[in-house]
């Protein structure tokens, strides 16, 4: 059985198709890129797993618990955890107050202070800065906060999306060293929306290529960086042939 | 590292501690001149304490402004006085009250409890009809609450008094029964901010999205701190009723929820230290100015403000406050003991505005 199970899902926005019949599954331990161009539907299909959008079609189901129609927080406590653009952490909130906020779900309460600790151990500038308020960190910083706020729910399956957006490239090198460091380390489910499949391909592992809400290709993102299937997505079929 | 962690939590609990120790240095500094005026005066403001820090716990940790606390405060009032009253005086001035409340004489200390229970219930069935809104609809919500109780207590003749006063509660609120109070809501306001509710409430303040993918159930968390608030209201309400012997709906209408707002604001709305610096704050001021319009004479000169000056210096220090530190006061941060510096400093933690 797959970790995550997405089948012939659909999203609309009024009349607007976002996603149109996108059937995907990620295996335990898998690292998945969602990559493609503005508008493919990426953030349609991070919000439709998390709850945050209704599904006008299709079903999701994570270890085989259905996931459709649940409000957000009920999907965050059967385990599925998101990084979300922009890195929205809780600015006012102080460093360690984040890395709390999602510990109300789990079960394990003992475990947490031990889990604090580790997140402490993998990102030393977030102990240091444990007391100060998170909006007072860089850019970099409230990322590797918000990828230690999302695994101290102890995910199933941990969302990331655009960790690149607005950081610089060295930043974003360190935030990818990190997330397959922990991947590695905790054997985590990782789906990530990349934009660059460069990027993607650099990091390495499967890629799942949207344009106009479908799927259009899917594969090892190393093979991806640099080939025809990756402009077609982009510019489409005829665009292509019209070029040739 | 854990002994140095350990320490930290215990620090965050000196908060209280030091509000409670400045309130007493008030209520003790008052005491010493033997000024009855003055205790009346410092009696009130330590109401206003219990108010404001029981409107904090809901406003402060969810970010949504409250116009209806007023009404929380006016059922907390009227309970404690139909418990406690002399029940000839009640079947002169209430005779539709049932048998069971007219013939009740409560003691004024398990009546305050039951006031602040009733409020509390209150608050749980209006906040589960109002919470499920997001901000500024449920802050709409909560003035038109208000509304209802007001014009309820209005005009339910038999059992309120309608517009005609209630008369002939026990004054036993002084300034150390409402200091005594005070302390209690600020001790209570500091555990629930800091417990796993008062956070997790405080997040959905921050970014509500960011919160629910965090598995945070933002209404639950607001009607459990609208249930806490509504308690501590309701109690403020029965203290307010027993320090001034006299009970009216309009004492509970527009003129307390401006002012109990404005206090919260000038304070500091994200702080339970900027609610207790803005009550004492405006109400130091407020008493000032009164003073100053009843006129004083220094040497031959007498001076006195025109009537009405006060409403419009109040008015105009809070204009400048919001435009100079429009975090108020204290800029959100707590009143906090340092772990190296063991001295009393602004925390500058909470001090970043988004």
């Amino acid at each position: 059985m797959s970790r995550l199970g997405v089948f012939d899902v659909s999203v609309r926005y009024g009349k607007v198709p976002a996603l149109t019949d996108v059937t995907l599954h990620i295996g335990e331990g898998e690292r998945i890129f969602i990559s493609g161009p503005n508008g493919a539907g990426k953030s349609s299909l991070l919000k439709a797993i998390s709850g945050a959008v209704p599904t006008a079609h299709g079903r999701i189901e994570l270890d085989g618990d259905l996931l459709t129609g649940r409000p957000p927080e009920a999907v965050a406590r059967l385990g599925l955890s998101m990084v979300p653009e922009g890195r929205e952490i809780f600015g006012r909130l102080t460093v360690e107050e984040n890395l709390r906020v999602g510990t109300g779900i789990r079960r394990d309460a003992d475990a947490v202070e031990g889990d604090i600790a580790e997140i402490y151990r993998a990102f030393p500038i977030l102990a240091e800065r444990r007391h100060a308020s998170a909006g007072a960190l860089s850019g970099g910083q409230q990322q590797m906060l918000a990828i230690g706020r999302a695994l101290m729910t102890n995910p199933k399956l941990m969302m990331v999306d655009e960790p690149s957006l607005g950081l610089a490239p060295k930043i974003v090198d360190q935030v990818y060293d990190t997330l397959v460091a922990l991947q590695e380390e905790r054997g985590l489910t990782l789906l990530i929306v990349e934009q660059s499949s460069v990027r993607a391909g650099r990091v390495g592992g499967r890629m799942i290529l949207l344009r106009g809400g479908q799927v259009v290709g899917e594969g090892d993102a190393a093979a991806f960086a640099d080939k025809d299937a990756l402009t077609e997505a982009y510019f489409g079929k005829t665009g292509k042939e019209a070029a040739e | 590292m854990p002994g140095k962690h350990m320490q930290n939590r215990l620090l965050a609990h000196s908060t209280p501690l030091i509000l409670a120790l400045i309130l007493l240095a008030f209520v003790a500094g008052v005491a010493l001149t033997g000024d009855r005026a003055l205790a009346r005066m410092a009696a009130e403001t330590l109401v206003r304490v219990t108010l404001v820090v029981g409107l904090w716990i809901f406003v402060g940790n969810s970010g949504v402004i409250s116009f209806g606390h007023a009404g929380y405060m006016a059922i907390g009032a009227y309970c404690s006085a139909w418990l406690t009253l002399k029940p000839q005086a009640k079947a002169l001035f209430l005779p539709d009250l049932p048998v069971w409340l007219a013939n009740a004489e409560w003691h004024v200390f398990p009546a305050a409890i039951a006031s602040g229970f009733l409020a509390a219930f209150v608050a749980l069935i209006s906040g589960a009809a109002i919470l499920r809104l997001s901000g500024i609809a449920a802050s709409i919500a909560t003035f038109a609450f208000l509304a209802i109780v007001y014009t309820v207590y209005s005009n339910w003749e038999g059992v309120t008094g309608a517009t005609s006063s209630v008369v002939g509660l026990t004054r036993y609120v002084g300034p150390w029964v409402a200091l005594a109070w005070a302390v209690a809501a600020i001790v209570a306001a500091n555990l629930y901010a800091n417990s796993a509710s008062g956070l997790a409430l405080r997040a959905t303040r921050e970014d509500e999205v960011a919160a629910r993918a965090s598995g945070i159930d933002q209404y639950r968390h607001r009607l459990l701190s609208l249930v806490i608030s509504g308690f501590f209201t309701g109690v403020a309400g029965a203290l307010f009723g027993h320090s001034l012997g006299v009970l009216n709906p309009d004492s509970f209408y527009l003129g307390i929820t401006f002012i109990a707002l404005a206090m919260l604001v000038v304070g500091g709305i994200g702080s339970l230290s900027g609610a207790v610096t803005g009550v004492l704050v405006l109400s130091l001021l407020i008493e000032a100015l009164v003073r100053l319009e009843q006129g004083i004479t220094i040497g031959e000169a007498a001076l006195a403000l025109p009537s009405g000056a006060q409403e419009i210096l109040i008015g105009i220090v809070m204009i400048l406050v919001l435009i100079l530190r429009p975090a108020g006061l204290t800029g959100g941060a707590e009143f906090r003991l340092r772990a190296r510096t063991p001295r009393l400093s602004f925390d500058q933690e909470q001090t970043t505005t988004n």
